[in-house]
């Protein structure tokens, strides 16, 4: 078997519930660029599931050519080991050159057992991905080649960057961190050519089974589990007032939390207490809206990659740790924040 | 050189101890589990006098000077750290400040009902960014354009008597003046502030070690209007006030840290004579005799230092050294001699009912407020090398 029978760009389009998580989608945006790249004109999208015929049109809006769906009442609901069989055979009859599967609890647990059945390479949890060349420069003695998949990502808790190539095997493999790549704009009405595919499925020992799917609905959010947060204090003025942040956070999906004294007026539940005496987070953003920044809460958000300040005080020491600072009013800044958000986001699709 | 108190100061040291014993000390313990400001027995203080025992007569208060109302907190404190403070606060943080710097018209208006016990006082300073630092003070208060009133914004934390006391001294930054070297400077004043004005609204609650009862409380200032007639001593010159007060207040905190210790020590003494182990009290081993030496000793010396600054005080305007020198000893000496009181009480000492674990829990904050003793050796090595 040679290297050059595998073609093509390929996603693993999850869903849970007959219903597309995010992460497919943008897959499938990445996916179209790297096959532009590749001089490749097809996308396809690989569908497990029982009675998800319904959602191939959407994958065909969003960029899939091809979709290749497995279904099975097998494939009801995620278990490793059938859509571990699924995902392979596909593999085996179709053979993709690439294959992007998101970087989901479903994702991670799926890709590493695919790719050992496959027996090619993995990147886990990438964030960047490109088409190059592979040594990057060329280096006496070792074979150069082209059109690899550069597959980058964070290590060692995000201090490095690792980019990795799989150039002796196929298909390359990648999970994808979700919320990092693109969706296209959906072509409307757009259609995809449908492949029915069943492997067969002869239960064994690894078919674990299912007693029960517990949905949570969590109380109170996990502030410091947040990539964006929209903290707030008592410059904030009143329990009512916080809606102006729940609206922020959820254009951003977001999660709100907010300072001591926010708590001492009992407007939120100390859970949500960002500082020393509540809990240290670390999100990719960190708004913090009516908080002068003592150093009792800046101990437990300083970390944050992005603080954003929103303050009517100039002199407030946020803006020490701020990145980016706003001086005003938040009644007026924090709703026309959003509304931009709203228009920019709704723009991207 | 007298160290003897005359007849004038014993009894009053007897008035304060009986007072003490029977009006103080039944509630010491529910006021610590509570959590509850003592308001009953404050009234009484206020009825009999205790809340201006410094203050002339002529701005209602009873005249005294200076040691009579450190033997009135030591006396307080012997049996209770919550009772003393909130005399202690009420005299030296707000009173003082306010005789020293006040108006005629702020003497009459805010010091006669303070030291009649008709009100009670409280002094903001501290916050969340400026605590040892207190030129770190991010209050601020401008002055309106035509001049009649001053609009503080801010906070304050950890504020005494926050809260229960009508009365508030704040200290917030006025004007930012550049140097000669172009180093941007704030410039502080003293404002007073009355409970109730619109925009003064209290925040946090402080849960607390020890002298639990005592009301620890966030003062919290939005647009708050005070006239212009409410600035005590001249505008820039907030800082020298608020220090020059802290210099008196830890006069105060030092009296209040003898009396800590002075209390575990009595209750100690009474407890090795009835405590028998080995067929004896065991105030008969010499361990027991030589730490109680040694506590004695260290009370007695506390006290001199004590009683010393405020003698300075009475003599001088200028005592600062001396009253870091009483506050620092005292405090570490309150915190040593309750430590020692505890382990002479075994595990019993360890109880709450035996009161001497509350004096230990009530000790440690005198090392820290008014003046960590940090504070306290700054303000003497400066002295020493200046």
């Amino acid at each position: 078997m040679s290297l050059e029978e595998y073609k093509g760009v390929f996603i693993f389009a999850q869903q849970v519930d007959n219903e597309l998580s995010s992460i497919a989608l943008e897959l499938l945006g990445k996916a179209k660029s790297l096959a532009e790249d590749l001089d490749e004109k097809k996308v396809t999208a690989v569908l497990l599931g029982s009675g998800v015929g319904s959602l191939v049109d959407k994958l065909a809006e969003y960029g899939a050519d091809r979709v290749i769906v497995v279904d099975d009442p097998e494939l009801k609901d995620y278990r490793t080991e059938p859509y571990t069989h699924a995902l392979a055979s596909v593999i085996n009859e179709y053979k993709p050159e690439i294959l992007l599967v998101g970087a989901t609890a479903i994702g991670r647990d799926l890709g590493p057992r695919v790719s050992s059945r496959v027996h090619t390479g993995l990147t886990a949890d990438c964030t960047q991905l490109d088409i190059g060349d592979f040594p990057l420069e060329p280096k006496e003695g070792v074979e150069q080649k082209h059109k690899q998949l550069l597959m980058t990502r964070p290590a060692f808790g995000g201090n490095t960057i690792a980019t990795i190539a799989c150039p002796d095997f196929r298909p390359q493999m990648a999970t994808v961190r979700p919320g990092v790549m693109q969706k296209i704009d959906p072509i409307k009405g757009a259609k995809a050519e449908v492949v029915e595919y069943n492997p067969g499925f002869t239960k064994n020992d690894c078919y674990t089974e299912i007693v029960k799917i517990v949905k949570e609905t969590s109380a109170v959010a996990d502030i410091q589990a947040a990539k964006i947060l929209v903290s707030g204090g008592r410059g904030v003025g009143s329990p009512e007032n916080f809606k102006l942040l729940d609206e922020l956070a959820e254009v951003l999906n977001g999660t709100v939390s907010c300072s001591r004294a926010v708590v001492d007026s009992g407007w939120k539940p100390k859970d949500l207490q960002v500082g020393q005496t509540g809990k240290t987070v670390r999100p990719a953003l960190y708004f913090a809206i009516g908080i002068s920044g003592a150093i009792q809460h800046v101990a437990g958000m300083e970390e944050s990659d992005i603080i954003i300040a929103i303050n009517k005080d100039e002199n407030a020491p946020i803006f020490d740790v701020a990145d980016y600072g706003i001086v005003g009013d938040l009644n007026k800044v924090v709703p026309a924040l959003t509304k931009r958000l709203k228009e920019e986001l709704a723009a991207k699709g | 050189m007298d160290f003897q108190l005359d007849q004038q100061h014993e009894m009053a040291r007897a008035l304060f101890r009986e007072f003490a014993e029977k009006e103080v000390k039944p509630n010491a313990i529910e006021v610590d589990e509570t959590e509850v400001f003592p308001m009953e027995t404050v009234k009484k203080m206020q009825k009999y006098g205790f809340m201006g025992i410094p203050i002339p007569k002529e701005y209602g208060g009873q005249g005294c000077d200076p040691l009579t109302y450190v033997m009135c907190v030591e006396e307080l404190a012997k049996v209770c750290g919550t009772t003393s403070v909130i005399v202690s606060a009420h005299t030296s943080l707000c009173c003082d400040p306010i005789l020293t710097y006040g108006t005629e018209e702020q003497k009459q208006k805010y010091l006669v009902p303070l030291a009649k016990g008709e009100k009670l006082g409280a002094f903001g300073l501290t916050e969340p960014m400026a605590g040892t630092d207190a030129q770190g003070v991010q209050t601020k208060a401008v002055l309106t354009e035509d001049g009649k009133e001053w609009i503080l914004n801010g906070s304050k934390c950890f504020i005494t008597n926050g809260e229960v006391a009508d009365v508030y001294i704040i200290i917030a930054y006025t004007d930012i003046v550049e140097d000669k070297k172009g180093r941007k400077q704030k410039k502080f004043s003293a404002f007073i502030v009355e409970k109730g004005t619109p925009g003064f609204t209290f925040g946090t609650k402080e849960n607390k070690m020890g002298i639990r009862g005592s009301s620890t409380y966030e003062l919290i200032f939005q647009d708050c209007h005070i006239p212009a007639e409410n600035l005590l001593g001249a505008r820039g010159k907030g800082f020298p006030i608020a220090m020059h007060t802290l210099d008196g207040g830890r006069i105060g905190i030092a009296a209040q840290a003898l009396g800590i210790a002075e209390g575990a020590l009595d209750r100690t003494v009474e407890y090795v004579k009835e405590r028998k182990q080995f067929g004896r009290a065991i105030g008969q081993f010499q361990n027991t005799q030589f730490q109680l030496a040694n506590m004695a000793t260290k009370c007695e010396a506390a006290k001199l230092l004590v009683y010393a600054a405020a003698d300075a005080k009475k003599k001088s305007d200028r005592y600062s050294v001396e009253a870091a020198k009483a506050k620092l000893f005292a405090a570490e000496v309150a915190m040593d001699v309750t430590t020692k009181a505890v382990q002479l009480h075994g595990g019993y000492g360890y109880i709450r009912e035996y009161e001497v674990e509350r004096m230990m829990r009530d000790a440690k904050i005198t090392e820290i407020y008014e003046g960590t003793s940090e504070v306290q050796r700054m303000v003497i090595s400066g002295d020493l090398l200046k």
